[in-house]
């Protein structure tokens, strides 16, 4: 059984690809959305095999959650949208599925028939997480799970990220988040303007060093404004005194 | 810049003219030319000063010569008695006499000298100002082509409006399976709101019945759209709706309602329509609730294009106000009630 998620604010155009799911025999509708966040939330919990996600939806759009969503464990990306030139010019150029409002059953059918065969490939949704963040200001925001539900946090507000097997811990000033991400999937996320590693598992955001110091052998500590020292390993060395004007 | 250098071509050719009379001290030419310099100059600043005055005559060029050359009898009057006590002043305080010809003579052979001058000093500045003149009309031309060029993408891209388009027409798609009724009802009012898009035009004006009842078919259509996320008042004096207002006015009032108030939350959203009459004024509010302006906001495509409209109609005497009030925003237009033209 392919399990899909359906996110669309309209009710209308929400229930008819409710229906137009439910109908096929190898579908099920798992869990419906009326916004971004939300939508996020659902593919977060349900883990299903595909996600039809509206383009243009309050609080995130459908490019923003998928940019959101973690790479290696991410559902295939239908999109769906009424009227975007721009997007729909990216979607052509990767060939991912997506449909155009108003779209016929023939139009849906042959997105499905798509849809099936390339979770036969075993293809995810590499292609529209990408597209998300290349058209988004994805960088500037992060999705991060607060208590039962998801909240968009600022992504000057982390100072630094911590690895931790499966998981990422991402400490701001107030508190910190634990996401099921891995380090470099969420560095490619929020990009290299803001965000260096300094070591294996570790990635601070730059305008928090407050100094460095030198110790032993080339080692050096990495001082964040915060008080905290982090160890600055041999192998990011050459790349951050790069990036500090050293 | 030219004037300094005429001066001083003026003061060398004397001085050189003179500079083989033995009878003559070279500061003599000098002082003659000098103290003309002197009073035209006078004359030339007075000219500078009042020339923005006369630049409404720049394409009528008698007019603009005459009405300089009306002073041509005082400006002689004035350089004679100007230069000539300067002349007579120096040489006494020198202890020599100054020798001109006679006062009569003198008068003569000045007037026409000064004649000529006036009239070649003239020309000059008349071509100067009406080079930039014409350098402002261009200017000006241009402006105002790019503004009607902006206005008229503004009315297309209202008029076209994809976004709202395609949403309808999947919005009938899907009601199709589920209540016929509801689509076919919904499929009439996407054509009648069309018709009035395709059937008015910028200048034209309309009842503020049939502006409402425009207003009532595109929020029909969204209602379908957002189903229950929307809810919608009127507050209208019924005695107003006669009253003529430009035609497809207020409906970028109440797109943005829907694109900025119901589009970005899915809470559900009172959207108010109200028209009364107030000093004077016919005063219609299209307001929302929860939603803000963003901060540093500033007018999209449809407010400009409904202030440009207000304006050619109306002038300085209509206005159109977005601001917060209460929990989310209110657009508010004042039309004078009494007649159209400013």
């Amino acid at each position: 059984m392919i399990r899909a998620v359906i996110a669309d604010d309209e009710a209308p155009a929400r229930e008819k690809l409710e229906r137009w799911v439910a109908e096929q025999p190898d579908m099920k509708v798992v869990g419906s959305a009326e916004d971004g966040l939300s939508a996020a939330q659902c593919i977060e919990r349900l883990r299903p095999e595909v996600a039809f996600l509206d383009v243009q939806m309050p609080a995130l759009s459908g490019l923003q959650v998928a940019a959101q969503l973690e790479l290696s464990r991410a559902p295939l990306i239908v999109f769906v949208t009424a009227y975007d030139e721009h997007a729909v010019k990216a979607f052509d150029l990767n060939a991912i599925d997506y449909l155009l409002k108003p779209y016929d059953s023939d139009r849906f059918a042959r997105t499905v028939q798509r849809v099936r065969e390339r979770l036969h490939s075993h293809e995810s949704g590499a292609k529209a997480i990408a597209i998300g963040r290349s058209r988004d200001v994805s960088c500037e925001r992060l999705l991060v799970p607060d208590h039962e539900r998801l909240q968009l946090i600022d992504s000057a507000s982390i100072e630094w990220l911590e690895a931790d097997g499966n998981y990422v811990h991402v400490h701001t000033a107030v508190r910190t988040y634990l996401l099921r991400r891995t380090l470099q999937d969420l560095l490619s996320q929020l990009g290299e303007l803001r965000f260096m590693r300094i070591h294996r598992s570790i990635a601070v955001n730059l305008s928090c060093i407050a100094s460095l110091t030198s110790l032993f052998k080339g080692d050096y500590e990495v001082h964040l404004r915060n008080g905290r020292i982090l160890r600055l390993s041999r192998r990011y060395r050459e790349a951050l005194f790069a990036r500090m004007g050293r | 810049m030219l004037w300094v250098v005429f001066w001083l071509l003026m003061i060398s050719v004397s001085s050189q003219e003179n500079f083989r009379n033995p009878l003559t001290r070279w500061w003599e030419p000098v002082l003659w030319e000098g103290s003309s310099a002197l009073v035209a100059t006078g004359w030339l600043l007075l000219a500078v000063r009042i020339r923005k005055r006369h630049a409404l005559y720049l394409d009528r060029p008698l007019v603009w010569f005459g009405t300089y050359l009306r002073w041509l009898p005082v400006i002689i009057i004035t350089w004679i008695a100007g230069a000539y006590s300067i002349r007579h002043g120096v040489y006494a305080f020198v202890g020599r006499a100054y020798e001109h010809p006679s006062w009569g003579f003198v008068a003569v052979y000045e007037s026409v000298k000064l004649t000529i001058f006036v009239g070649l000093w003239l020309g000059i500045l008349f071509g100067i100002d009406s080079h930039g003149q014409w350098q402002r009309q261009q200017q000006r031309l241009l402006e105002m082509q790019r503004a009607l060029a902006s206005a008229q993408l503004a009315h297309l891209q209202g008029q076209l409006r994809p976004h709202f388009l395609f949403n309808a027409l999947n919005t009938v798609s899907a009601l199709m399976h589920t209540d016929v009724a509801r689509a076919d009802r919904l499929v009439a009012a996407l054509g009648d709101l069309l018709r009035i898009s395709l059937r008015s035009s910028e200048g034209e004006m309309t009842s503020l019945a049939q502006e409402l009842r425009t207003l009532e078919l595109y929020a029909d259509i969204m209602r379908e759209r957002f189903r229950d996320r929307v809810a919608l008042t009127w507050q209208v004096d019924p005695a107003l709706l006669d009253i003529p207002i430009p035609a497809l006015l207020l409906q970028p009032l109440l797109e943005n309602v829907f694109k900025h108030g119901v589009e970005r939350t899915v809470a559900r959203v009172r959207i108010n329509i109200g028209a009364r009459c107030e000093d004077r004024n016919l005063e219609i509010v299209v307001s929302n609730s929860g939603s803000l302006l963003t901060p540093g906001h500033h007018d999209g495509v449809g407010l400009r294009n409904c202030r440009d409209r207000l304006r050619i109609v109306y002038g300085n005497a209509a206005s159109l106000i977005v601001h917060e009030e209460g929990d989310g925003v209110a657009a508010r237009v004042s039309i004078p009630l009494a007649g159209t033209t400013p």
